[in-house]
């Protein structure tokens, strides 16, 4: 293995690189209670109905976690699905179009997450 | 996208596992697993607007998913979670200069830890 740190790379920004790079612990604390919860530990092996996701949703800090989990897992996602693509070298105009994609659809899940997320809530 | 002949050739040898170093295959599994994960969270976002669609909906869809061949998918996502979430840890430690010159201990406990909590889960899933 090469014992150097790792770095930014060639068109990816320092802030970019930061977000991803801190993202990561967060993601995965919360991923794992996420998928405890909702696969495992619910009532009979993880929420397996609808009533009883409904009912884990009216502790308001459900909806608080799955927000963040929601938000920093997007943003990681397709940062880091970005890297992959500046390692093939695209050009810059193309890289200038997928930027925009990227921020059309992450914006966009998000928005539609939270909306989900307040719909389910509601339900209760 | 640059005209580099070589592109798909390039894209296709992060899955052949021949003849690469212990950090390749570290790479390879960073690169496989982010992108199987970021596919999978799409799909979850858009399938799990069936929540909203009222009990029938979302019931019916926990009713497929019971499919022995789509529980070893749900695995398969265990899998990526764990090996990509360690296997980062291990990136972002060593991009702030921890343990680099350890990165070949930690890329193998990263893997212990993973198959075991892959065998857990999976021990889990289709005996408890």
């Amino acid at each position: 293995m090469i014992n150097t740190p790792s770095v930014p790379k060639p068109g990816e920004s320092t802030t970019l690189w930061l977000i991803k790079l801190l993202t990561g612990p967060i993601l995965l604390v919360v991923a794992l209670i996420h998928m405890a919860v909702n696969h495992y530990i619910g009532s009979i092996g993880g929420l397996l109905s609808h009533a009883e996701v409904v009912a884990y949703y009216q502790s308001w800090y459900i909806p608080v976690m799955e927000a963040i989990f929601l938000t920093t897992v997007i943003a990681h996602a397709l940062i880091g699905v970005r890297g992959i693509i500046l390692d093939l070298k695209p050009a810059p105009a193309l890289l200038r179009i997928l930027d925009w994609i990227f921020v059309v659809v992450g914006v966009g899940f998000v928005i539609y997450g939270m909306w989900l997320l307040a719909a389910v809530a509601a339900l209760g | 996208m640059n005209t580099n002949p070589n592109i798909f050739t390039r894209i296709l040898s992060w899955f052949d596992p021949r003849g690469k170093t212990l950090g390749t295959y570290g790479f390879m599994l960073n690169r496989i697993t982010a992108l199987g994960l970021t596919l999978y969270l799409f799909l979850h976002l858009i399938v799990l607007g069936t929540l909203a669609q009222g009990p029938d909906a979302y019931d019916n869809f926990l009713k497929l998913i019971e499919n022995p061949i789509l529980k070893f998918g749900e695995l398969l996502v265990v899998a990526a979670v764990f090996l990509h979430g360690l296997n980062g840890i291990r990136i972002g430690l060593n991009s702030f200069g921890i343990a680099v010159p350890r990165q070949r201990e930690f890329f193998i406990g990263v893997v212990v830890l993973s198959l075991i909590a892959i065998a857990f889960f999976g021990w889990r899933m289709y005996f408890a």
